[in-house]
């Protein structure tokens, strides 16, 4: 048991956190405000190499450990990067990309794993649809070999990232009567004959990030584009949970110490009642268990982080609770945030506005909350 | 960066895991009377938990300890609490809240005489800070130590103490010059429990913990040398404070084990009992609740270990480590306590089921070693300095 980032670490934390503070942050605000992805805050976050941080430089990448990764979403968060750029970062990276890096061959990891990680492409993951959501083994896109291509039919839903994406993961059965066991990964370039996405999604929270519907209507692949192993696409999905459960969980943690910082700064210079409300103890208990969920949702996400660094594979109890902690705990927190702020949280002029819409997401993508708890119930009962 | 027990500290749990099961857990609702027979059986544990090494793990090897790391006095300390919490809260007041300022600030003499036999459990020490009038606020102790010649002559009434009837020695915190205020002007007296002029009211009959037993003590020209004088004069305010981040961690950590307890016999009695034909674990309504059971558990000992490691590597977050893993753990354990008590339904309610007493005894954690409204306050308090401006 043993707690410290490494000086190179914490380094790299800290020169991420303070670019993101001047370069990044003054352009979030209205990027949310008007729901639209920033190009220029893409290309910032490129030219730091955060868009393929885990994968070995000939890749384009920065050859970065898990813990690094969680250490960098985290401090873009802190720093006050937006959920949204965030989630499409995450999306992206490690939803996508990684997908490709693990199972791609070496000419399908030369054509797309070089261009997404240096944020040449945009990448996203089409797993979801509208009848498989939380059941997502229920998927009913179909991938039928004609030839030498494969033909896709369905529809894929809440897809981040989809409206500006290059290229798409995107998993379809071969055989639904072998259930998991048929789904298979393709690779769908965007201009693929029969790819298309829908307007984008208008959306609660994570607003600058896109998502929208894709359809697949009698879409050809090439045979060079099926992703690893016919009827192995499910277990590679599965293997994203645990991305899903650490670096795309990072953000909200960094958010959190982005509130604490703001609510107390805040609460120092409003004044009722002829003091500042940070000596009201009903101010200061709601900081304290901001601090408290804080400090416990960092340790569950980076015990993820670190036990993948270590080599285990999918430790599924460990990455639910690290989900379902930050997203029914964070949500308080960002319901605090806003209280604290009163009025003015509840307006876009200030920054704990968009937090509580951004949180509600970590009870729902990635495997919501309930499914958390389905997972950790059914290990605690075997 | 590494969230795996090393091989020492898995031998640790499982150790303390087997000796607790078999030795300790089987009396746990027998202590739970807190009658004569209960008190003779606390002490036993406690000596028992001396030969097992327990008393003195967070001690020096030259006093008999074993000097290791807090996060493995933690691994213990949570087997213990699972099996009994109140010989955890006793042996806890013994070797932690007494025995680790006499490790801290005592001399080499005080520490030959009381911690060897701290360590082995023959001796059992008592942490007296509380008073009637003074809990949270500490600072208001009305205790005083006035000097006569070469002696110190203690006055007061110390409320709420763990161990008091059955302890051998007691740190107690007393004002020696008002004036001074508390930061200078309190001083602790390592006080021999047969020193004429202590005594001690009839122990409590309290909610939870009975079988670790609590009463006050009264000081009526309580005479001492300055042998008694734990380290610097004037120091003891600061001292206590010290030592109850320790507490805290203590607190902590058997705040936990009381939680895991629960989950632990919710998850065995959800298997067992049927409802509409099903085990009542295959419903959602109990099955999520086990799951939360899980995760506030688990993030309870990550955030205890990560507070012990801080105080450990003398880290400046220790002290607001401590508040929070305090915090969460006791506010964790009495919503689990509850949880589960409804799994079991009416059977809960019952003193044959264990969660009846884990039920009253995880109440304490909220209470105990500062109530969580100070921890709030404390932890607010770092939060203001650090970006209040």
């Amino acid at each position: 048991m043993e707690f410290s980032f490494s000086e190179e670490q914490l380094l790299f934390r800290d020169t991420i956190y303070k670019y993101a503070k001047n370069e990044i942050v003054p352009l979030c605000e209205e990027a949310d405000l008007k729901s639209e992805f920033s190009f220029e805050i893409w290309q910032k976050l490129a030219r730091m190499g955060l868009l393929g941080l885990p994968f070995p430089e000939e890749y384009n990448g920065q050859g970065a450990d898990v813990v690094t990764c969680c250490l960098a979403s985290e401090a873009l968060g802190h720093a006050g990067v937006d959920s949204g750029h965030l989630l499409a970062l995450g999306a992206h990276t490690y939803l996508c990309t990684d997908t490709l890096f693990k199972h791609g061959n070496e000419h399908q990891k030369k054509t797309y794993v070089h261009k997404l990680a240096n944020g040449e492409w945009i990448g996203c993951m089409g797993l979801t649809e509208p009848g498989a959501g939380s059941d997502a083994a229920a998927l009913q896109t179909t991938a039928v070999k004609k030839g030498d291509r494969w033909i896709l039919n369905g529809s894929k839903t809440f897809i981040t990232n989809a409206p500006v994406a290059d290229v798409c993961v995107v998993y379809a059965t071969v055989d639904k009567s072998k259930k998991h066991a048929g789904i298979t990964a393709f690779i769908v370039e965007k201009n693929f004959k029969g790819f298309s996405t829908g307007k984008p999604f208008h959306k609660l929270g994570v607003r600058a990030s896109t998502t929208s519907e894709i359809f697949l209507e009698d879409c050809e692949i090439p045979e060079d584009n099926v992703l690893g192993n016919i009827g192995e696409g499910f277990m590679y999905a599965h293997q994203t949970l645990e991305w899903d459960r650490s670096a795309l969980l990072a953000p909200f943690v960094g958010a959190m110490q982005f509130m604490i910082e703001q609510c107390a700064r805040y609460a120092t210079e409003r004044v009722q009642f002829d003091k500042p409300i940070k000596s009201f103890q009903a101010i200061q208990h709601k900081l304290a268990d901001m601090k408290m969920v804080m400090e416990a949702a960092r340790l569950a996400v980076y015990r993820v982080a670190s036990l993948k660094d270590a080599g285990y594979p999918i430790n599924h109890l460990q990455a639910s609770i690290a989900k379902a902690f930050v997203g029914d705990w964070g949500f308080k927190v960002a319901s605090d945030a806003v209280q604290i702020f009163g009025g003015y949280g509840y307006i876009h002029d200030y920054p704990v506005e968009r937090m509580i819409r951004d949180a509600k997401l970590a009870q729902i993508g990635g495997g919501t909350s309930e499914i958390q708890r389905l997972i950790i119930s059914r290990l605690l009962t075997l | 960066m590494n969230y795996e027990l090393n091989d020492i500290q898995k031998s640790i749990k499982e150790n303390f895991k087997k000796f607790c099961e078999n030795e300790i857990k089987p009396n746990a609702s027998i202590l739970d009377a807190g009658d004569e027979k209960a008190v003779e059986l606390l002490k036993n544990n406690i000596k028992k938990l001396g030969q097992l090494g327990y008393m003195g793990m967070i001690h020096e090897e030259a006093f008999g300890g074993t000097d290791q790391d807090l996060i493995n006095f933690a691994i213990a300390g949570e087997e213990v609490s699972k099996a009994c919490a109140a010989t955890f809260l006793s042996a806890g007041a013994s070797c932690g809240l007494c025995g680790m300022p006499i490790r801290l600030f005592g001399n080499d003499k005080q520490k030959e005489k009381y911690l060897p036999g701290i360590i082995s459990g023959d001796v059992i020490g008592s942490f007296g800070l509380t008073e009637p009038q003074a809990g949270s606020d500490a600072t208001a102790i009305a205790t005083t130590a006035k000097r006569k010649g070469a002696k110190w002559i203690l006055n007061g009434t110390k409320t709420f103490i763990t161990n008091a009837p059955i302890a051998d020695v007691c740190l107690i915190m007393a004002y020696n010059d008002k004036e001074a205020g508390p930061g200078a002007g309190v001083t602790a007296f390592l006080v021999d429990t047969h020193t004429p002029g202590f005594s001690i009211g009839k122990p409590f009959d309290k909610l939870g913990y009975r079988g670790s037993p609590t009463s006050e003590i009264f000081l009526e020209d309580c005479e001492v040398s300055d042998d008694a004088v734990l380290g610097e004069l004037g120091k003891g305010f600061i001292q206590a404070m010290q030592t109850l981040e320790y507490g805290r961690i203590g607190m902590a950590t058997v705040s936990l084990g009381v939680a895991v307890a629960c989950m632990d016999e919710a998850v065995k009695y959800a298997s067992v009992r049927k409802a509409f034909g099903k085990p009542i674990n295959r419903y959602q309504e109990i099955s999520f609740k086990l799951a939360d059971m899980m995760i506030l558990t688990d993030l309870s000992r990550l955030l205890i270990y990560k507070a012990a490691w801080a105080k450990q590597m003398n880290d400046p977050e220790a002290a607001v480590l401590a508040s929070c893993a305090k915090l969460f753990a006791s506010e964790a354990a009495t919503q689990i306590a509850s949880w589960a008590l409804q799994v079991h339904g009416g059977y809960g309610y019952i003193k044959e089921f264990p969660v009846e007493r884990l039920y009253r005894d995880a109440k304490l954690g909220e209470i105990g070693e500062g109530t969580s409204e100070i921890q709030r306050i404390l932890i607010a308090r770092d939060i203001l300095q650090k970006y209040g401006s």
